[in-house]
């Protein structure tokens, strides 16, 4: 199927005006001209009803101009709306004629001067000739718009101007929206007589008819006119016909900006000369013409219905483009589909990639807590010396009061036995918190963040590492500045910490052979967001790049892991700090953390 | 002698080892001095006394083998035994070459330390009695100690006199003042002193 007929068709519907077909009996033969003779005039007229009708309609009215403007020849253009529109536009037509819905459509697109308007047959001369009558049974309750409530409707079709629209119109301007209003709207088709026909079989409780269809038919004597009633009468006088809606302008004939203005006067005086009952004018269907009549209440109309032709609904306009270009609308569906799809696809992707990542997040997460473990189960090993030597100082001493309090019960010397007791109770204790240092440090999970105090962490590490520290006989010095505060802390993270770094310097500290060994340990407090820890010795120093030193499985130390100081900067940057080592100015080794004094959003 | 016999010295840093060794010896009628240093033992200057120095191996300051050195130069009577923390063998035979009466690892087993400590009584006593004698011996005249020399070979009066180049008369003066001199009363005491204090002159010269 063309696409143009296809949208003539379209079009077609919707303008449709109801015609009374009355077939001109002049033959539309044109004759042989000489073209050089004659200035040539192209007229385009809206064929509604096939070029034939067209020619039959129209001819008889050139050949009345040719008569009366010596030296034209007129060619009649029968056309569709779209090549009308298309011919304009090329600039290929001097004079346009088409009926009242497509002249709206026209004016708004190209420069057109409306010359005259055809008289209507029906209203006694008058340009005016389309509207509606609402037709109803004698006996039915319907008096008004607003009684169309659920009842039932007949109509041509949704799109017919005269027939319909006219009177969806009308009734909007009552504030009532008629095709929502009605229980059923029952579009019958052509012939317009089925309007009435359905009416009186009772298949609709009223009917809108073009003007005049009632009265026609009942001349007919197809109908007894008797019978039915018109609602909202508003037939202006002088019309033979009854009507519901107000009148809309007839065909009327344009110029364009190609005919020039002598030639549109002449045919402008040529047409409104046309007698009334001339057979140019009886062929028109029309009384001659007349002054041409403004177009702006068709034009309103379609814009307050928003049904104008250029403002068509968008879905409308959507599948007329489709029409047009459906190899484009398929690519369009087809990537459409093929989006979605790939959309789809990529989530489930996205979906099955988020899932491994929290996965692999998790087991890194395990691994990381078992790394921790087994080093600070490594540092407990290598703190083992000094914790054996720790708990076997408590336990020499309860020993050694159990002992002798044996001795003095089997003597009967009871007197200082309480004291004894009280002494290994206190021994007792004192290894108890060994112990709960040490458990600290081999406990699989890392204990939660709490808020408490850096001091008492790093003493506490240190009595762990007092053996070492008297073994080599380095002396341990610390120092606070600024003033101390709450923070949150991992207490066995920051001991591993500690213990890690302390160690750090004190196995620097063995292999030196001076007397004077120090280990300085320097808290911080100045700084407002953070505390920062030094921890210096005054050993041989760093040996390698502190940045090398602190990727996995760098060890400078014979047995070491070398994990140390990757979980130290673990530890410190999971409390909101950094890590970072040098080589003191005074020589030795100085590092430098910080541990940030607000909380960490992150476990 | 102003100390009684039965004194035990402890020296270790640890207070509560101090404290409970000293509860569990006084169980077994010892009585018991605590120092919680090397340096504060040495302060007390009881070189000279008999008893029983118990001594922790590993201390700040001074170590137990120091102070050990110390009281052999100032020739103390006093008897060692060793505490250590953890058995350090090699340091431990060390120190019994040096002279300590016994070694033990902490925690010590009360009944066998107090008879440690017991032995160690005898021994310091014996050491006390043997160091007397060298005093004594150290104090004759070298004309007295050639006469005791012979006397121990066997030698009669006149022989001593013959060999000397002496009268009998002086061998008897000699002889007398040397009886006194070393507090023996008779032949055979003397004898017996004289080899107990050869045994140490031989040690020592060796």
């Amino acid at each position: 199927m063309r696409k143009t007929s296809q949208l003539s068709c379209l079009y077609l519907w919707m303008l449709l005006v109801p015609l009374l077909s009355i077939n001109a009996s002049v033959t539309a033969d044109t004759l042989p001209v000489d073209e050089t003779q004659y200035a040539l005039v192209d007229v385009g007229v809206l064929a509604i009803r096939g070029y034939r009708d067209s020619i039959n309609r129209w001819q008889p009215t050139m050949q009345w101009l040719e008569q009366q403007i010596p030296g034209t020849y007129f060619r009649l253009h029968p056309m569709t709306l779209d090549e009308l529109s298309d011919a304009v536009a090329t600039q290929d037509l001097d004079f346009v004629i088409t009926n009242p819905g497509q002249s709206v459509l026209l004016a708004r697109q190209y420069s057109l001067s409306w010359l005259a308007t055809l008289k209507s047959r029906l209203n006694g001369g008058q340009p005016m000739q389309v509207g509606s009558a609402l037709v109803v049974r004698r006996d039915s309750p319907i008096q008004a718009f607003a009684d169309l409530k659920d009842k039932r409707l007949a109509i041509v079709s949704p799109h017919a101007f005269g027939g319909y629209l006219t009177l969806v119109y009308a009734a909007w301007k009552q504030q009532i929206d008629l095709p929502n209003t009605v229980a059923q709207l029952l579009p019958t088709g052509f012939p317009l007589d089925n309007l009435l026909y359905a009416l009186r079989d009772g298949k609709a409780d009223a009917a809108v008819v073009p003007v005049c269809q009632l009265e026609q038919m009942a001349a007919e004597h197809l109908l007894n006119a008797d019978n039915y009633r018109i609602v909202e009468d508003h037939t202006p006088a002088g019309l033979g016909c009854k009507v519901s809606t107000a009148l809309y302008p007839n065909w009327s004939l344009a110029k364009t900006s190609r005919a020039g203005q002598k030639l549109a006067k002449q045919v402008t005086q040529a047409l409104l000369a046309l007698p009334e009952q001339s057979a140019a004018a009886t062929a028109a269907d029309s009384l001659g013409w007349t002054t041409a009549v403004s177009q702006l209440t068709i034009d309103r109309m379609y814009k307050d219905l928003d049904m104008h032709p250029l403002q068509a609904p968008w879905w409308q306009r959507a599948m007329v483009w489709l029409k047009e270009h459906s190899q484009w609308g398929w690519s369009i569906l087809l990537l459409l589909i093929s989006l979605n799809a790939y959309h789809f696809w990529l989530e489930y992707r996205f979906n099955r990639r988020g899932h491994q990542l929290a996965q692999a997040q998790r087991k890194l997460s395990e691994n990381l807590v078992l790394l921790e473990h087994a080093q600070r189960a490594a540092v407990a090993g290598e703190l083992g010396a000094s914790l054996a030597h720790e708990l076997n100082q408590p336990l020499a001493a309860i020993g050694n009061y159990c002992h002798g309090a044996s001795v003095r019960l089997q003597q009967g010397q009871l007197e200082k036995l309480p004291q004894a007791l009280q002494q290994i109770d206190a021994e007792v204790g004192r290894a108890r918190a060994i112990i709960q240092r040490l458990r600290g440090l081999l406990k699989k999970q890392p204990a939660a963040k709490q808020q408490q105090l850096l001091r008492p962490l790093l003493l506490d590490t240190v009595e762990l590492l007092q053996f070492e520290l008297d073994k080599q006989q380095i002396q341990l010095q610390w120092q606070l500045l600024g003033r101390e505060q709450r923070q949150w802390l991992e207490p066995v993270a920051i001991q591993q910490l500690l213990v890690n770094l302390l160690k750090n310097a004190i196995d620097a500290l063995a292999e030196c052979p001076q007397t004077d060994k120090r280990i300085e340990v320097l808290l911080d407090y100045r700084q407002p967001q953070q505390v920062m820890v030094q921890i210096q010795d005054n050993g041989p120093g760093l040996s390698r790049d502190a940045c090398e030193l602190m990727q996995a499985f760098t060890s400078t130390k014979r047995q070491g892991l070398g994990l140390g100081l990757v979980i130290c900067r673990e530890i410190v940057e999971s409390h909101g700090g950094k890590l970072s080592m040098s080589n003191a100015d005074s020589g030795g080794c100085l590092v430098q953390l910080s541990l940030s004094l607000k909380e960490q959003t992150d476990g | 002698m102003v100390e009684d016999k039965h004194t035990v010295y402890l020296v270790d840093d640890d207070a509560s080892v101090l404290r409970s060794l000293s509860f569990m010896l006084e169980s077994y009628d010892f009585q018991v001095r605590e120092f919680a240093s090397a340096e504060a033992f040495i302060a007390a200057e009881v070189w000279q006394q008999t008893g029983c120095v118990i001594l922790d191996m590993r201390m700040p300051g001074l170590s137990g083998q120091q102070l050990h050195q110390l009281l052999r130069q100032h020739q103390s009577p006093l008897a060692v035994i060793y505490l250590t923390g953890h058995g350090d063998v090699p340091l431990a035979v060390d120190a019994l070459k040096q002279g300590a009466v016994d070694f033990f690892q902490k925690p010590a087993d009360g009944a066998m330390l107090a008879q440690a400590v017991t032995k160690a009584m005898q021994s310091s006593q014996a050491n006390a009695l043997r160091l007397q004698q060298l005093q004594t011996y150290q104090k004759l005249t070298p004309r007295e100690r050639e006469i005791l020399k012979l006397i121990a070979k066997g030698y009669k009066n006149q022989q001593i006199a013959d060999e000397l180049f002496i009268a009998v008369r002086t061998v008897e003066i000699h002889r007398a003042n040397l009886m006194r001199g070393m507090q023996v009363d008779s032949l055979a005491e003397l004898m017996l002193t004289y080899a107990a204090i050869a045994n140490t002159l031989a040690q020592s010269d060796g």
